[in-house]
Parts: C-alpha cells; sequence; structure tokens
C-alpha cells in the first residue's frame, strides 16, 4: 500500500510540475498580432498623422506603442522606442510592424510582433475577422450582434460614447448669462436659408423633438441593441444617476405634448438636420429622427454634411457654418470612466458648441454626485443638446487572443498584455 | 485537511440540520433600530447626510418610503442601509404610512433608489408629487465610499472549501505567508512583491508596516513575475534568484543568482483529466483520496473560482467535490502550504483593482 501511494504520489507530483506552463491563465510569449484599423495614419507623429476624428482615434491607439507614455493632449513623452514596441517597418498609411522592446522597463510584451494593416473598410475587416485574417479589429457597434451570429469573438465596452443631437451654433452674438430658460429669448441665431429660428423657438423644437425621438427604438433597431437610451449626458455605470434622466420611448402623452410644443412654432420650412456622410449609423439615426419628428407633426430634413459629427469642434466645419444646418448629429466619447472629468471635457465642448457665448456654471474639482447632476441638468433644460444613445467600443478578436481587454476611456489598447494560445485553432468559432 | 469525525453519515446529517436551523432562527433580522450600529461610519454619515437634506426640502410629515437597488449591493446591505435611513428620517419627525394603508396612497411618497457610479456608491432620494405637473422631482443625493460590507458576515459560511481573507493591495504581489514566532506567539506577514519583501505587524486589525527589503530583478523584468515563499526552507524564490533570511527581516535577505526559468509557451503536455488551469496539491487527503484545488479555466480578465478536486491517483480523472470559491478577478497565483494543508492564493479584483491574499481551507466533510 505504501508502495503504491509512493508511486502515485511521484507521478501526481510529475504531471503538476508541468501545470504552470499549460495552464489557461499562464501568459505564454511568442507571436505576431494582426491588427487591422480603419484609419490611415500618414506618420506617428501627431503634427503629421492626420486631423480626421478616425485618424486622431488611431493615433491614440498606436502612438502609446512605441512611446513611454502618451500625454492626456495626445503627444508623445520619451523618445520614439521607449515604449513596449519598436517601429520596424512603416508604410505610411497602409501597413506598419512593430517588435517587441526586450528592455522596456515594464516588461517585454508578449507577443513578439505587432502587423496593423490600415484603412481598411469595415466589412473588408469583419470577413478578415471570420476568416482569421486578423486577431484584433474594431466593429461598429451597430455590425456587433451580426458579427457575434457569425461566430465572431466580440469584446464590448461599457457604453461610453454619446451620440447626440446639437443645434448648431451660429456665429450672431449671444447675451452672456445663465443658461436657464428665461435668458434664450434674448439669443439670436441662424438657420438655413437665412431665415432665422429665433432661440427661444429652437428651445421649444428642442423639447418637441427630446419627447418625440424613440431612443429605444434606436437602440432596439438600428444598434440591434448594442448600446443603452441616453437621457443625461453621463451614463448610469459612471455616474449612478442616468435614471434621473429617462430615457424611455415616447408615451402617447409625451407625443401629444410634443404635438402641442411644435404648433407653437410657426412654420418656416423643414429644420435641417445634419449627419456624417461617411457614418452610415448616423445617416440611420437621422433618418429615424425624421420619421419621429413628423409624428410630433415636425417637419426635419436629414443632410448628410462631409466630415460632420466628428465632436463639437469638427461640427463647426466649413459646411455647417455656411448656415445650412439647424442641428446636427455628434458622437463624443468620454475621455475618463470618473463622471465629474468625462462632464467636465463634454461641458467644454457643450459651452464652445451648442452653448457658446454662455457663462458656464462652475464645476468644481472634486465635483459630487450631486454636482455633476445639477450641471447636466442645467444643459439639458436648454434642449439645445438632446442625448440620444450611448455607444460602447466594439472590438472583434480572433479566437487565439487571450488577456484582451476593452479599454475604458482614457486607456489605451492593452495590446502588451494580449497574449496569443497559438494551439488554439484559429478557424471560425 | 482535517479528517471527518467518525459518526455516522445519517447523525452527522441531523447535527448539521439543527446546527443549521439554530444559527438561521438565531440571526438578526435588519430592524431599523438596530441598522445604523450595523452599517460602516461612513455610510451612516451619508445617511445622515441625505436625511438632513430630505428635512430641508419639506417639512416633517407622513411619507411613504418606496426603495430601489440599482446597485450592486446585496440584499442585505440594502435593507440595513434602507432601515438606517428611515431611522434618520424618524429622527427629522418625520413617520411613515404603513404598506397597505388607505393613508399611504396619499402622503408623499420618498423614492430613495441605491445607485452607484464608477467611484462610489451614489444614493438618492426623489420627492415624488403627483400633483407636479411634468415638473422634475426635487432630487437629494449623496455618495459613499464602496467598503465590502458583505465581507464582514462572510465567515459564517460553512463551506467544504473555505476562504479567509488576509490583506489587499494596490500592487501586485507574488505570494505571501504568515509566520508565527514560536518563542513570542507574535505573527508577521509576509509579502513578496515583485522587487521586495515586505513584513507586516498586526496593529488592532490592521496591518502595520515593519520591515522592507528589496530584491533584485530579472533583467528585463518580466511581464508574468512569479515567486514564492517558502517557510519550512527558509528561502524565497523569484524569477532568477534564490533568497534567504529570516521571518521578520531583522538582517534583510541575501539573494544569489539561481538558473533563470522563463516560460516560453513551448508544447503544452495534454494531461487527460487535468484541468486547463492553474492548480495545487493539498497536503493530506480525503477518504483515501489526493486532494487538489484548481481554478477555473479563463483569462485574466475575467471573475475566477477556486474548487477542490479528488482522485484515487493514477488513472486520473480528477473528480469535482464540493462547493466552488468564488472571486472577484483572477487568482493569479496559488501556492500549496505544506504545513497545515492549505493553499495561499492571490487575487487581482477586477472591481477594485487591488491584489488580494487568501487562505484557501478545504475540510473534510460530508
Amino acid at each position: 500500500m505504501l508502495r503504491r501511494l509512493a508511486v502515485i504520489s511521484a507521478l501526481l507530483g510529475v504531471a503538476f510540475a508541468a501545470l504552470p506552463a499549460r495552464s489557461a491563465r499562464r501568459p505564454r510569449y511568442g507571436g505576431t498580432l494582426r491588427v487591422e484599423m480603419g484609419a490611415s495614419l500618414a506618420s506617428l507623429d501627431p503634427a503629421g498623422a492626420g486631423s480626421s476624428p478616425e485618424e486622431v482615434a488611431a493615433l491614440a491607439q498606436i502612438g502609446p506603442l512605441v512611446f513611454e507614455h502618451w500625454g492626456a493632449v495626445d503627444t508623445p513623452v520619451g523618445a520614439a522606442g521607449s515604449g513596449a514596441f519598436r517601429v520596424t517597418s512603416w508604410e505610411a498609411g497602409k501597413r506598419a510592424v512593430f517588435a517587441a522592446n526586450e528592455e522596456f522597463r515594464e516588461g517585454r510584451p508578449f507577443v513578439d510582433s505587432i502587423e496593423i494593416v490600415m484603412g481598411r473598410a469595415a466589412h473588408e475587416r469583419l470577413v478578415d475577422l471570420e476568416l482569421s485574417k486578423t486577431d484584433l479589429t474594431e466593429i461598429a457597434p451597430q455590425d456587433a450582434r451580426r458579427a457575434a451570429e457569425q461566430g465572431v469573438r466580440v469584446s464590448a465596452s461599457q457604453p461610453d460614447e454619446l451620440l447626440a443631437l446639437v443645434f448648431v451654433e451660429h456665429d450672431a452674438p449671444r447675451t452672456s448669462g445663465s443658461i436657464a430658460s428665461g435668458n434664450a429669448a434674448g439669443r439670436a441665431g441662424g438657420r438655413a436659408s437665412g431665415r432665422p429660428l429665433a432661440p427661444a423657438k429652437e428651445e421649444v423644437m428642442g423639447q418637441a423633438l427630446s419627447l418625440a425621438i424613440d431612443r429605444v427604438a434606436i437602440v432596439n433597431f438600428i444598434l440591434q441593441k448594442t448600446g443603452e437610451p441616453a437621457g443625461g449626458l453621463l451614463p448610469q455605470w459612471s455616474s449612478g444617476t442616468a435614471f434621473l434622466f429617462p430615457a424611455a420611448a415616447p408615451s402617447a402623452a409625451d407625443l401629444e405634448h410634443a404635438k402641442e410644443l411644435s404648433k407653437e412654432i410657426a412654420a418656416a420650412g423643414p429644420l435641417v438636420l445634419g449627419y456624417d456622410s461617411a457614418d452610415p449609423l448616423e445617416q440611420s439615426v437621422a433618418e429615424r429622427i425624421v420619421v419621429n419628428a413628423k409624428e410630433a407633426g415636425m417637419s426635419v430634413r436629414a443632410q448628410a454634411i462631409p466630415g460632420a459629427g466628428g465632436g463639437a469642434e469638427k461640427s463647426r466645419s466649413a459646411a455647417l457654418q455656411a448656415g445650412h444646418v439647424d442641428m446636427e448629429l455628434v458622437r463624443w466619447r468620454m475621455t475618463s470612466p470618473l463622471p465629474g472629468e468625462a462632464l467636465m471635457d463634454f461641458l467644454s465642448r457643450i459651452y464652445a458648441g451648442p452653448l457658446a457665448g454662455i457663462e458656464a456654471g462652475a464645476l468644481p474639482e472634486t465635483a459630487s454626485p450631486e454636482d455633476n447632476y445639477k450641471q447636466q441638468r442645467a444643459v439639458l433644460s436648454t434642449y439645445r443638446v438632446v442625448p440620444l444613445v450611448w455607444l460602447p467600443q466594439v472590438y472583434g478578436l480572433s479566437a487565439r487572443v487571450r488577456d484582451w481587454k476593452a479599454p475604458v476611456p482614457g486607456e489605451n489598447w492593452p495590446l502588451a498584455d494580449v497574449w496569443l494560445d497559438t494551439e488554439t485553432p484559429t478557424g471560425v468559432q | 485537511m482535517r479528517p471527518s469525525r467518525g459518526l455516522p453519515l445519517g447523525i452527522r446529517v441531523a447535527l448539521y440540520t439543527i446546527v443549521l436551523g439554530l444559527f438561521l432562527s438565531g440571526a438578526p433580522r435588519v430592524s431599523y433600530a438596530q441598522a445604523p450600529s450595523e452599517l460602516p461610519k461612513s455610510w451612516n454619515d451619508s445617511v445622515a447626510r441625505l436625511a438632513d437634506e430630505v428635512a430641508a426640502a419639506m417639512s416633517p410629515t407622513v411619507v411613504k418610503l418606496d426603495v430601489e437597488n440599482i446597485s450592486s449591493l446585496d440584499v442585505s446591505s440594502a435593507g440595513a442601509i434602507e432601515a438606517a435611513v428611515r431611522v434618520q428620517l424618524q429622527r427629522h419627525s418625520f413617520s411613515f404610512a404603513a404598506e397597505d394603508s388607505a393613508a399611504a396612497q396619499s402622503v408623499a411618497r420618498l423614492q430613495l433608489s441605491l445607485s452607484e457610479s464608477a467611484a462610489e456608491y451614489v444614493w438618492v432620494v426623489q420627492i415624488i408629487n403627483d400633483q407636479s405637473d411634468g415638473a422634475v422631482a426635487p432630487v437629494m443625493i449623496v455618495a459613499a465610499p464602496k467598503a465590502d460590507f458583505a465581507d464582514a458576515a462572510a465567515g459564517a459560511r460553512t463551506l467544504s472549501l473555505e476562504k479567509r481573507f488576509v490583506c489587499k493591495q494596490a500592487e501586485r504581489f507574488l505570494d505571501f505567508a504568515l509566520w508565527k514566532d514560536a518563542t513570542s506567539g507574535e505573527v508577521t506577514l509576509l509579502v513578496l512583491g515583485t522587487n521586495r519583501l515586505t513584513t507586516y505587524k498586526p496593529a488592532g486589525s490592521q496591518w502595520q508596516l515593519s520591515r522592507t527589503s528589496p530584491i533584485p530583478q530579472a533583467a528585463p523584468p518580466s511581464r508574468d513575475p512569479q515567486g514564492t515563499i517558502n517557510l519550512a526552507e527558509g528561502k524565497i524564490t523569484v524569477k532568477g534568484f534564490a533568497c534567504v533570511g529570516d521571518p521578520d527581516l531583522g538582517e534583510g535577505v541575501r539573494c544569489s543568482a539561481s538558473k533563470p526559468i522563463r516560460s516560453l509557451g513551448g508544447p503544452r503536455i495534454d494531461i487527460p483529466g487535468f484541468p486547463n488551469s492553474l492548480g495545487t496539491d493539498v497536503k493530506g487527503s480525503c477518504r483515501g483520496d489526493f486532494v487538489f484545488l484548481f481554478t477555473a479555466e479563463g483569462d485574466r480578465t475575467q471573475s475566477d473560482s477556486i474548487r477542490g478536486r479528488l482522485t484515487k491517483g493514477i488513472p486520473l480523472p480528477l473528480v469535482p467535490s464540493g462547493n466552488s470559491l468564488e472571486f472577484d478577478g483572477p487568482v493569479m497565483a496559488l501556492h500549496p502550504d505544506p504545513a497545515d494543508g492549505s493553499a495561499r492564493a492571490v487575487v487581482h479584483n477586477l472591481k477594485t483593482g487591488e491584489y488580494e491574499a487568501y487562505i484557501v481551507t478545504a475540510t473534510c466533510g460530508n
């Protein structure tokens, strides 16, 4: 008996000695991570990388791979090559290869190299994922469900990008002061064809639209349930108070109220809603808003705008400045998971855009949940910013990618932590 | 491991049932009068502030308090907070209409929502007025720090696998050990970090930093550092080094280079019947079977669990046995403790971002 136990014990000891190396949780070194992205970067230098929102976002993901840090204002810190990877090949706008930095102070990355193919269209990236020709790529939120149904591994962040409707600020000066509705009448505004739409009417129109837009339908049908209806300027997971800004589907009473409001406004032709011509999601949402507005007795026309939708700054592009658009769709990504910091960034965009010329209430350095709530309430009561939905960042992964965690706002892609399970079959799952 | 007692199965089941019944019947129920003392002080302060704000917004009257928990707080914590709010409102001379009374239909309604943000709990009271004609309800909001309220009551579990929380810290560590001085009886906590060994002494319910001794690091440092403390042999090992020293670090530790081992992910050895996860053997046996502990299969972005498995030996497989211990993040390391048949687990809590030390004990029972 003792001899049998000794033999068994020895055999188990041998088996256990092999465990750490074969554990699915234990990272392994080696392999090339293949990444595809839509943007085409000309350079890793922020000055020469390009200025479209896609290019800026791509630079913010690739740049930190080769620099020690990536500053808060999208600027590299440290010499190139001080990061987790070093550039070994760069074909501007097309392809880049990075090799693991053996001397990286936080430890060598697990993968030996990363190959990034740039300028791939969304449908090409999805096909490549399905055929296991790539390991990691971004997926549009509205495509996430279909991709998952096709067998693609999908990783989604918390919803951290706000899709909102904002009234376009035109050049006419505004009266400074409180943003309470009583001051709205003192503001001037321009509108399509030079017909001015008084700010008070904008406010009424914004309120009517806010009541009439079916955010739940946008999430369920356009986004295929990848996202959340938005009533406030911060998502529930970040602020804990989003439930105080209802975003349910409009009730019959809401629609009736919206109709009453729209009757108050003298019809002077349709309101023009601009959307980014390169963004199919914005186009679908804009068309849905047109339908919702019609149900409430309002006339809204959707109009594609080249380059719109990249944020408040971008939205003030030449096309908008020309005065052909009354309102536009914008997509704003949170810069921090912390509600105070994220709201501060949104407010800076709002008070430089739809509420330009209006004095913002001071947000304390360490804002309490109540401070954040009051600031949101103040902005939303103007109805010049109408939140629609919260979108997550969605990524498609090949079967062999391990330890990938969708980054939270303000974080970069954790490519130094990712490792490849090279023994996992790479075929379609 | 502790051997099972020799009582017949039927008697043991009966005894267990009686003991469990006594325990459950004696468990305190949430009552408004007791609740405030059950909450952490910071939570009590938040509750008091919330009640103060309600009292400032409306005159004391009969109210109906509705509560909704949309946070990760468990039912008992939410109940304790609700009770505390009621007590605080009563101190401001509010009273509560009975749930089913006719008066409850007409009194002012307070909606208490227990929510949470990315950083803290957020507790909200809305004063609902049905005659407000669509106006925004007055809102009072307070924040409360996220404390692991559930941990306070976790010690009462009766499982075949038990975990005991030892300590936690923001910085990653590889192993830990509790060393008891045979003469003084004083306990020392050793924590092996990636580049130092630190000792702590007990100070009340906390651990107080005692000494730190640096440990040379392999160059370049590993992204997946590993190391162990072996109290029996009086040494620690980290990748590339073996160090010796006395457990209280009176003279620091002396390290010398050892043969570097680097897992380069060579061909995986498939052993039929072995789970594809972290595991360790545990000293002792259970009804003659060898005892092992294994984590769940998954990667380091997921929550994890530890479960016991038994085998009579070769051939495998290892048969799952008993309950699972759940963790809010991956088990980063699992080391056997040859002295008492337990294992040491280092867990990366994905909710808090902190690294936590647990002692996992397997008890052989029914």
